[in-house]
Parts: structure tokens; C-alpha cells; sequence
């Protein structure tokens, strides 16, 4: 192992901070908690984005590891105990420091702590554990935390770092038991589901007891999330997804994140995908995973045994919009709200000020727009008033030529990154009729 | 036609508001007891919070002058009637530059309108769910546009740490979000001194640990003190820097997004990007 001595705050910050880079979870919200006056610091419910780096991803969290080292093997993992990376460990006073000196200048919403495994599953839990308690106590930083508890360390000392954080998350890391058991031979199914259950009956438990006395502390108030890789295992878009779907039913996560593979270990045995990460297959799984949390769609209606994958060239709620075009054309001022919400180029949000401006007039196309709606997607399948805004043909071929031909179909910043998923997309366009 | 042109600020809208109500209130008066040939109504008023580009042959112009004690009864009565929704609204669409659009209603006309409809019709403040009615639909976006450039900043906004110990931040929104601003970090940091500086208008929010936050003018600001940072400084924004450039994913490098998401604009007053900025 490469363990340097005496290294500065400087030389640990970029080791540690490089090492947490591809853990995706960044947001610091879910919970909103005002100032009490004497401490530092707040939390805003809808979270806040504080700078966004090079890869246009957003940075609210100082998001860093307590320590790289580890005794496990991951084979996807750049800490992994067979890797040849500068190794670097913090003190729980180092990582005050910087999360109370970047929190005062407003450079951060609050600190993302996760760790590699050092020593045992419990030493690093403490340690964890430990660095909460100063920030918490000692500085009385009122900010948003979010803790990794580490699959095998001792239940209680899960449940003394819930106390002190806002989120938890345990990293499901692949999308199936096998696949696990193949990549990361140290964990399974169960080191990983057994304190996600935990923190779940905990947070059940929580409730009851802040219900009964309002000054009850509270245990992880913002919920649990976790995160899958995508694309370093064989799986289909339907079996991650399922995973996803029964994660919120049965876990109650607040959210599930899918983290593009990106083989830093050159470790052949994994895809070396040569053109990227799956960028866009991530971008589509979001997309699903956002129709199920806020469309009230099920897995099931959205994907199959036979239809494993989603559509590339389509987003998943057009793509299900002309496998159902008998569900269409949607009378804007007469649908219910979960029909609109059905609709391609209805958001939420302009579904619920549809259904509140209906109530005092008519609404037409004009009013439509105004309201956010995205006319060029919804015109095939919305009447307002019983008309179409254009002569068009409810048929299948007809719409799909025309919603591929629109190119925010594929998000602006895939397209113009240049990965070669976008030059495939490209050959495409070119065969499409 | 009757046209009130006030200033742009909110004490000068919400007292333009006042002045309207007020004149059509006499208006009618003197029209019962047959001193004027015509009755008022809200349609023969409008607002204007800027110089008229043409005057009209057949509009009177009258100027609003502004005070507190007109703003304060207008306030109060939206607060009392409309509740604190509708007045935080209409409160941020003031706040907001108004673009250059002949097409659009000005303002502080769409401010007035709105608050008229809402006051006089059963709906109440639900009539802010009418966007199809053009004055709520210009107070609804404008009242967005305040909060979006809000949030950014929110998150966007850096102090420094000044030798005495005050942190001080430098601003430029497009539309005025420092009151926002101040109420904010007056919440999150209650034991710190701090400053914030919005540059394009000259105003600061300066609280003081353990009180509450003030806007002052700030047209003659010490500029030297404010270039003298504390010992400590320079470290924290070297390890800031650090950070930012170690959690970027190389593999995923996308210079388009980043600015997408952070516009450039907001570049030059925050520490990790100002270097690249413009
Ligand atoms: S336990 Fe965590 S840090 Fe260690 S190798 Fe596995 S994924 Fe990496």
C-alpha cells in the first residue's frame, strides 16, 4: 500500500475528494430546517447547488471520503486494496475544519461523508460516528449531513450516526445478487439490506416518537437513498428498474441513483467501453426513475420481458405515450390530473396549474404555452375544446418520425459531448425515414 | 385615461397602487355629487414605473410621490386579504428587472391589475392560478424570474473572510434579490458578522451577530478595507479550489453543461470559477 507520511491538508483533500467523485448522490435535500439562533447553519427542502465542475454536475456536498484505504477488493472500485493510488486518511478534526471554514464562506450547503473500509467495518463506523458527534456538538453545525453507514458495522453505531444526519445511504453498488458476488466478493445482498432495513424501521420509529414528543431527536430526517452502477454487469433496463421500483415500495428510499460505469481500474474483465460511460442509458434510466416517483407509472407499464430496454431515441414517457395511443388525444379541460400528467410535454408542474387555471376559463393552446407546456410534444396527443391545435394523424410511425426529428429527444449536453453512443445515435437519424 | 408614474422600487409600485385606488375612489365621489361628467373605473387607470415612451393626447399623466405610510397601508391590506403568498409574489415580481417587451403589461401595471382582480373578485388570492389572464400571467413570470436568480445566488454568492473577522460578499444579480438574499444567511449564520454587496445597485444587507439583517445604501463603501482579507483566507479558497477540481469526473467532462447550469455570469463572483471566467 502506498501510505505517505506527514501529508498536508492540501495533498489529503485531493486524494480523498478525487476518491469520492464517483459516488453520483450530491443533493442536500429533503429536509428543511431553519437556524436556531446560536449555531451554524440551515437546511433548505428543496436543496441548493452551490457550483457545478467540469462534468456539469452539481456540487452542493463537500463530498469526500474519511479514508481510501480499504480491505476489500471491489473490482470496480479505484479503492480497492490491489490498487496503486496515493492512500490518505482524515482526522475527525481535519474534516470539521473544512466542512465549518467552506460552510461559513457559503461555499457548500454541508458535508457528504462516505468511506473505505479501514481496519474493520466498525473502526471506520466509529470513526465516522465520531467525526458527526464534534460537528454536531462541538461546532454546532446545523447544516445538512449526509453519512454512508458501512455495510457489517455494528447496528448501534449505525443508529447513533442516524441521529446526527439528515441522510443515510447505503450502496446497493450492483443491481443483482450475482453480480455482486462476482464484483464485490466481500459483500452481499444481506450486509447491504439489513442496515437498509434498519435505518427504515428506525425512521417508522422516528416518526411515532417525534408525533408523540414534538422535541424528540430526530433520525435521519431527510431518509435513505442508495446508488447502482450501471453498465459494468449484464443486466437489462427492466431488472434494474424492478430493483428501483420494489427499493421505494419496500425500503421507502427517497431516492435511488444510477451511476454511469466509468472502469478506472483498466480491469479487463469489466466492459472497457471505448466510447464513454452509458450516458444516455443513465439519462433514461433518471427518466423512468422520475416516472415512477412523481407519474404514478409502474415498471411494468413502462417496460417488459420482451421490451427490456428502453428506447434510445425516445424518452420513456413518449415512448409509452404511442404504444398507448388509444389513451389519446387527452381534452385538456376535462382530463383528470393523473391523465395529464400522462401526457408527453406535461410536467407536473404545468399539469397542476392546468387543473387550478381551468377552474376560471377555457384554456387554449396560447394559455397552454404560457403555462410551461411544451406545445411541439403534446400537440399530437391534447384537444383543448375538442380541436387539435393542428391537423394531425394519431398514428404511431407518423408522431415517432415526428418527436425523433425533435432533438431535445436526446438532452443537449449528451449530444454535444461527443460520446459515440451520440455517433450511433447519429447513423439512426440517418436510417429513420 | 389616467396614467400614475411612480418609481421603480416597491415602495414606489405599492404607493403608485395607493395613488390609483385612492383617485378612482374620489373620482366616483365627484362624479355622484355631479362634479365630474364621468363615473371611474379600474380600466381607465393604469401604472407606469418608468417615463412613457409616447404621451398620449387623451391621457392624463400624474406623478406618484412615494412614502412609507402608503406602501404600509397597501401592504397591509394584501397581507390581511390575500395572504403571505400572494404578497411574497407580488413582492418578487417588483423586484424584478423588467425586460424590454412592448408586448408585455409594464410592472407595476400588471402589479396594480392583479391586485385589483384579486381583491375584487370571489377567487381572492387564487386568482394567481389565472395565468390566462395576462396581468397575473407577466406577475407570475416576473415574480419567477426573481426566484430563479434568487436560488441561484443562494447557492452561487461567496463570502470571503475580511481581516476583522466580517465576511463580506460581493453580488450583480439582474433583478434585486438582496433582501432574499439577506433573510437567508441572516437564518444560517446568526453569530456572524456579514456583509452583502450588490454592486449594480449600490445597496448592502449588513447584519451583525446576533440581530437582525439592515439594507443600507452603500455608495460610498471603504473599498480599502474590503481588499484586506483575514491571514486564513487565501488557504480556504486554495483548498475550495482543490476540491472543485478533484471531484469533476474526467471521463465525463462537459463544459457546455457546466455553463448550462452555472451561467457565466455568475463566474466572476464566486472563488473556484473566476479564473475561468469571462
Ligand atoms: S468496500 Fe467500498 S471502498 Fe472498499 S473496495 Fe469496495 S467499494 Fe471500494
Amino acid at each position: 500500500m502506498n501510505i505517505q507520511q506527514n501529508q498536508s491538508l492540501m495533498e489529503k483533500l485531493a486524494i480523498l475528494t478525487d476518491a469520492a467523485k464517483y459516488d453520483v448522490a450530491c443533493t442536500s435535500s429533503g429536509v428543511d430546517r431553519r437556524g436556531n439562533g446560536t449555531g451554524m447553519g440551515n437546511s433548505i427542502a428543496a436543496g441548493i447547488c452551490h457550483t457545478f465542475s467540469a462534468d456539469g454536475r452539481c456540487v452542493s456536498l463537500l463530498k469526500i471520503l474519511f479514508t481510501n484505504e480499504c480491505i476489500f477488493n471491489c473490482s470496480y472500485c479505484q479503492n480497492n486494496c490491489n490498487s496503486d493510488v496515493p492512500r490518505a486518511s482524515f482526522t475527525p478534526d481535519e474534516v470539521c475544519e473544512l466542512t465549518m471554514e467552506f460552510y461559513r464562506r457559503n461555499y457548500i450547503e454541508g458535508l457528504f461523508l462516505s468511506s473505505g473500509i479501514m481496519i474493520s467495518p466498525n473502526y471506520t463506523m466509529d470513526l465516522i460516528y465520531q467525526t458527526l458527534y464534534k460537528l454536531r456538538r462541538i461546532h454546532h453545525f446545523n447544516g445538512y449531513i449526509h453519512v454512508k453507514a458501512i455495510p457489517g458495522a455494528d447496528p448501534l453505531l449505525v443508529e447513533k450516526a442516524g441521529f446526527l444526519a439528515d441522510r443515510m445511504s447505503i450502496n446497493l453498488e450492483l443491481p443483482t445478487a450475482d453480480s455482486l458476488k462476482k464484483l464485490a466478493p466481500y459483500k452481499s445482498r444481506a450486509t447491504i439490506l439489513k442496515p437498509m432495513r434498519q435505518i427504515q424501521n428506525r425512521i417508522t420509529e422516528n416518526k411515532n416518537e417525534v408525533a408523540l414528543y414534538r422535541s424528540a431527536p430526530r433520525f435521519v430526517p431527510a431518509g435513505q437513498s442508495t446508488q447502482m452502477i450501471i453498465g459494468a454487469t449484464p443486466e437489462h433496463d427492466y431488472q434494474i428498474m424492478r430493483v428501483a421500483e420494489s427499493l421505494y415500495q419496500k425500503f421507502e428510499l427517497k431516492r435511488v441513483f444510477y451511476s454511469a460505469f466509468v472502469n478506472v481500474n483498466q480491469n479487463s474483465e469489466l466492459p472497457m467501453l471505448p466510447g464513454g460511460p452509458p450516458l444516455l442509458r443513465e439519462h433514461r434510466l433518471y427518466q423512468a426513475d422520475w416516472l415512477l416517483r412523481y407519474y404514478d407509472f409502474t415498471v411494468d407499464e413502462l417496460l417488459s420481458e420482451s421490451r427490456p430496454d428502453f428506447n434510445i431515441y425516445l424518452d420513456p414517457k413518449c415512448d409509452w405515450a404511442l404504444r398507448h395511443l388509444e389513451c389519446f388525444p387527452v381534452e385538456i379541460n376535462r382530463a383528470d390530473y393523473r391523465t395529464l400528467l400522462r401526457v408527453p410535454g406535461i410536467g407536473a408542474k404545468s399539469a397542476q396549474r392546468i387543473v387550478k387555471a381551468r377552474r376560471m376559463n377555457t384554456l387554449d393552446f396560447q394559455d397552454l404555452k404560457k403555462i410551461g407546456v411544451v406545445l411541439k410534444r403534446a400537440l399530437y396527443f391534447i384537444t383543448c375544446s375538442g380541436r387539435m391545435m393542428y391537423r394531425t394523424k394519431l398514428e404511431e410511425d407518423y408522431i415517432c418520425r415526428n418527436l425523433i426529428g425533435d432533438k431535445t429527444q436526446i438532452p443537449k449536453e449528451i449530444r454535444e459531448a461527443g460520446y459515440q453512443q451520440i455517433s450511433l445515435f447519429d447513423t439512426g437519424m440517418e436510417l429513420a425515414p | 385615461m389616467y396614467t400614475f408614474i411612480c418609481n421603480d422600487s416597491p415602495n414606489g409600485i405599492l404607493s403608485g397602487i395607493y395613488d390609483a385606488w385612492d383617485f378612482k375612489i374620489k373620482q366616483n365621489r365627484k362624479f355622484h355629487s355631479g362634479e365630474a361628467a364621468a363615473p371611474c373605473s379600474h380600466t381607465d387607470i393604469s401604472l407606469l414605473c418608468r417615463e412613457p415612451e409616447n404621451y398620449s393626447l387623451f391621457c392624463e399623466y400624474l406623478p406618484v410621490t412615494e412614502s412609507e405610510e402608503k406602501s404600509d397601508k397597501v401592504a397591509k391590506t394584501i397581507l390581511k386579504r390575500l395572504g403571505l403568498e400572494f404578497y411574497d409574489t407580488l413582492l418578487n415580481a417588483i423586484l424584478a428587472i423588467t425586460p424590454e417587451s412592448r408586448s408585455a403589461p409594464d410592472k407595476a401595471d400588471a402589479a396594480y391589475k392583479t391586485v385589483v382582480y384579486a381583491l375584487s373578485s370571489p377567487l381572492g388570492a387564487a386568482a394567481l392560478n389565472d395565468l390566462a389572464n395576462p396581468y397575473v400571467h407577466r406577475i407570475f413570470a416576473l415574480s419567477r424570474a426573481t426566484g430563479a436568480e434568487a436560488h441561484h445566488l443562494l447557492g452561487f454568492l461567496r463570502f470571503s473572510e475580511l481581516e476583522n473577522g466580517v465576511l463580506f460578499a460581493v453580488i450583480h444579480p439582474k433583478n434585486n434579490a438582496l433582501p432574499f438574499l439577506a433573510e437567508h444567511f441572516t437564518d444560517r449564520l446568526p453569530q456572524e458578522n456579514f456583509m452583502i454587496y450588490d454592486e449594480n445597485r449600490r445597496t448592502a444587507a449588513v447584519h451583525s451577530a446576533g440581530k437582525n439583517f439592515m439594507l443600507v445604501d452603500a455608495s460610498d463603501l471603504n473599498q480599502d478595507i474590503l481588499n484586506r482579507f483575514s491571514q486564513k483566507e487565501q488557504e480556504y479558497r486554495s483548498l475550495w479550489q482543490t476540491f472543485f477540481e478533484s471531484i469533476a469526473i474526467k471521463a465525463r467532462t462537459n463544459p457546455k453543461l457546466q455553463s448550462q447550469n452555472i451561467p457565466k455570469r455568475f463566474w466572476g463572483d464566486t472563488v473556484e470559477l473566476r479564473t475561468i471566467g469571462p
